[in-house]
């Protein structure tokens, strides 16, 4: 009996401990995050002696599907590694700004012309100098290109040179996120010399004006990049050598932070603030970023209630997103329309049709498009914290009588499931959007015609499609901000794409090893936006 | 045959409140496992006894939820493996030759892959699921359950009674199933109990990898691997479906010993 005694014993004490334990568990809030300065979560402490090995953990290592052609490159998080190597024209600043890059300035000489005037003395990783011709190249092979990207460079009627280090583009009628537009990597600028001379693919080789030249690569396990000695930027990138390892599980990068075998880390679980609180040396800090999750309805599957209108107003107004914000996401994210929240002119989601109406508004008009027993698979990745936001959309979702039955996968077979197949066969999907720098620009991806990769599961509207155009024609001020609102009513309704929350970048970092600069805010999904900064204390 | 002891008796039940805590998911008690009841991660207080997941679900109906999942899904598993382990385990003994080969190279073959690696190769090509893990647990538990069987049934098959029924004209049906069987049920019992805890155990652990049973259904080894996130910060996630999965392998062991002890007394036991 000595055991069973002994196991009650150590049961009993385990309760106890339990019971016993500390409090609920609080979140810090934005406010105890040291802010080092306006619209900085950190700032590298410049005093800090250059070099050193600076070794950084991250989820995923997506892009092997598409190649590393940025222009190609579809995803925020092939994105952020391409941008190590690659640059574009020009870049976001905090709070969204748009700032020079390559470009170290340009002229608007009227609302359809934009003058670029290169910046001088950059060249290729290869040493080739940077020319007029690389600008002009990039960008009429991008527009010629398959890319995605090409919808959001919106109505471009020519590039040309303009004289010796000048790149003239003019635009078939304004478009204002034109800029934030050529601020992403697919419209970086690429050595054409090269890509026409065919002596460089893209697509296997990395060859950019960046502050990082990749030394070596294993797929899904990790990426070696080194410092390049030609960088345009002087005194950057700080640290010599950048190795970026994929650790898919959570837990495990937690442990390589804790045991200082990563000194920056992303991470997924919006409670790693608290979880981490207690760990020596180790910082966690919240990064708002303009990215979403939202809720994909597929209207186009054969014999499905989801293409019923009245069906996905049901589910748009059964969602609570507030709920999904404050318990999936801990209360880090918030609710949002089709327009991030956080950016300025983004409409208030508060004030959508859909937000006025409750569960019961719900049942009837699920009653009258006769689906009152309405019930269907939501297909989610496993990566945190999709599953739980999957989990209290259910529970939202059951408050009107819909059954969802939740079905999870790795991010490939999920993407494969979602984007393999036209019509696609999945029911409804669950997805983040970066929110870039400009609340019209995600507008763009609610016209399948447009976006293309929804063009298997979401019917083109017209009205909505019209209205996105609109938006992006207005400049920037009051009738923007109404045409704006024009576009969140009808995605609204239309609810092929329903915006939930916005999605918070988690990032941990060791503070004896590493002095990072971080934005406060994030729109591309680049959480290594500024590690060309970061100071490594002392290398592992 | 002896009576169980009283460890035995004390193993069945705690077995029985397992199953009748498990039985109290479905009839309501506890609330509903899957509805957000509270804020988020509070240690056990009035209203969530165990206190609230990171979804704000009270952990007591959630732990009654998992125990049951876990429970069936591992009987079921069980109840298959001692079907079909009774058959080519019965069949191979009994009939020798190059069926028993076979039979044994195939168990032998499932025998050499470590228990969990097996498991996690039958989730990667069914895919995640309740499927997955009771298939995983019936490959896992399989091989061990064969052999014994197969070498009570090649003892049984020795002895006079089945020597006198197939000289009585008795057909092969008839002898497995009349003269072998009931002779190596005892076997198959005990052996039963700690495939079941092995069942739990693998259950347990693909659950635990992201393989078995998928959220928000509990499991065991669901609960375990979210606890195991909020280990420090949250302990009461784990300690609840920690203390039943131990209680649950703990008693159906000891409940294995009592039912060895009676079935196959420790004169009347091969080593074969």
């Amino acid at each position: 009996m000595r055991p069973l005694r002994l196991a009650c014993g150590v049961a009993a004490a385990l309760l106890a401990s339990a019971c016993a334990a500390t409090g609920p568990i609080t979140t810090p809030t934005d406010a105890a995050q040291e802010s080092a300065a306006p619209g900085y979560l950190a700032v590298a402490d410049q005093a800090l002696a250059p070099g050193g090995t600076l070794n950084v953990q991250v989820h995923i290592d997506s892009g092997a599907a598409t190649g590393y052609d940025p222009q190609l490159a579809d995803v925020a998080t092939t994105w952020q590694l391409l941008s190590l190597s690659y640059e574009t024209l020009v870049t976001v600043g905090p709070d969204f700004a748009i700032q020079p890059l390559l470009a170290e300035k340009w002229d608007t000489p009227d609302d359809r012309t934009y003058v670029f005037h290169l910046r001088e003395g950059v060249t290729f990783s290869n040493g080739r100098k940077l020319t007029a011709d690389d600008v002009v190249g990039s960008l009429k092979r991008l527009l010629a290109s398959k890319s995605v990207w090409v919808g959001q460079l919106g109505p471009v009627d020519e590039i040309a040179k303009d004289g010796d280090g000048k790149v003239k583009v003019t635009l078939k009628e304004p478009y204002t996120p034109f800029l934030a537009a050529l601020a992403n990597v697919p419209a970086a600028i690429l050595p054409m010399k090269e890509i026409d001379d065919k002596s460089v693919d893209p697509a296997t080789t990395l060859l950019g004006t960046g502050p990082y030249v990749v030394e070596d690569h294993r797929q899904d396990v990790s990426w070696t990049f080194r410092r390049n000695d030609a960088y345009w930027n002087q005194g950057k990138p700080a640290a010599d050598v950048l190795n970026i390892t994929i650790a898919p599980e959570e837990a495990a990068r937690i442990a390589a932070l804790q045991n200082g075998g990563a000194a920056l880390a992303t991470l997924g679980n919006v409670d790693s603030e608290s979880m981490l609180a207690g760990a020596a040396d180790v910082k966690v800090v919240t990064q708002a970023t303009t990215d979403f999750y939202y809720l994909m309805l597929n209207s186009l599957k054969p014999g499905s209630k989801l293409a019923d209108p009245k069906v996905r107003q049901a589910i748009n107004i059964a969602l609570d997103t507030k709920q999904i914000a404050e318990v999936a996401l801990g209360g880090k994210g918030e609710p949002t329309a089709v327009t991030p929240a956080g950016l300025p002119g983004s409409c208030d989601p508060a004030a959508l049709p859909s937000a006025a109406k409750g569960p019961d508004e719900a049942k009837r008009l699920l009653a009258e498009a006769g689906a009152e027993n309405l019930s269907f698979t939501l297909t989610i990745f496993n990566t945190e914290p999709a599953p739980a936001v999957a989990q209290v959309i259910q529970q939202n979702l059951q408050q009107a009588g819909i059954t969802v039955k939740i079905e999870q996968m790795d991010e490939a077979s999920w993407s494969g499931k979602v984007y393999g197949k036209a019509p696609a066969e999945f029911d409804a999907a669950l997805s983040w959007f970066a929110g870039y720098a400009d609340p019209g620009m995600v507008t763009k991806w609610w016209n399948p015609e447009t976006a293309g990769f929804n063009a298997g599961f979401m019917r083109p509207d017209p009205a909505l499609s019209a209205a996105i155009d609109a938006a992006g024609k207005e400049p920037a001020g009051a009738a923007r901000d109404r045409a704006l609102a024009e576009v969140c009513a009808q995605a609204d309704a239309d609810a092929q794409m329903i915006p939930l929350v916005t999605r918070p970048a988690t990032v941990a970092f060791r503070t004896d090893a590493l002095s990072p600069s971080l934005y406060a805010t994030e729109g591309y999904g680049n959480v290594l936006r500024l590690v060309a900064d970061a100071r490594v204390k002392k290398s592992r | 045959m002896r009576k169980l002891d009283r460890l035995s008796i004390g193993g069945l039940a705690c077995l029985l409140v397992l199953v009748l805590f498990a039985l109290g998911s479905p009839a309501g008690a506890g609330g509903d496992p899957d509805a957000i009841v509270g804020p988020r991660l509070q240690p056990p207080g009035p209203g969530w006894w165990l206190g609230t997941d990171n979804l704000g679900r009270s952990v007591l109906p959630r732990v009654m939820e998992g125990v049951g999942t876990t429970l069936l899904l591992s009987s079921v598993a069980v109840l298959v493996t001692a079907v079909l382990s009774a058959a080519f385990g019965i069949l191979a003994g009994y009939r020798g030759g190059y069926l028993n080969e076979l039979v044994m190279r195939l168990v032998e073959v499932l025998y050499s892959f470590p228990a969990i690696v097996l498991a996690i190769l039958v989730a990667a090509v069914l895919g995640p699921g309740q499927t997955a893990a009771l298939a995983s647990i019936v490959l896992v538990t399989i091989p061990l359950m064969t052999r014994l069987v197969r070498a009570a049934a090649v003892a049984v098959a020795q002895r006079d009674y089945v020597t006198s029924a197939v000289i009585s004209g008795a057909g092969l049906p008839r002898v497995l199933v009349r003269h072998v069987l009931p002779n190596v049920a005892g076997t198959i019992a005990v052996q039963g109990t700690y495939a079941l805890s092995v069942g739990i155990a693998v259950e347990g652990g693909l659950s635990f990898l992201g393989f078995g049973v998928q959220p928000p259904q509990a499991s065991l080894g669901v609960l375990i691997q979210q606890g195991g996130t909020y280990m420090i910060a949250a302990p009461w996630l784990i300690l609840g479906p920690g203390v039943v999965l131990v209680a649950a392998i703990l008693a159906i062991n000891v409940v294995g010993d009592g039912l060895r002890d009676r079935l196959e007394p420790r004169e009347t036991r091969s080593l074969t």
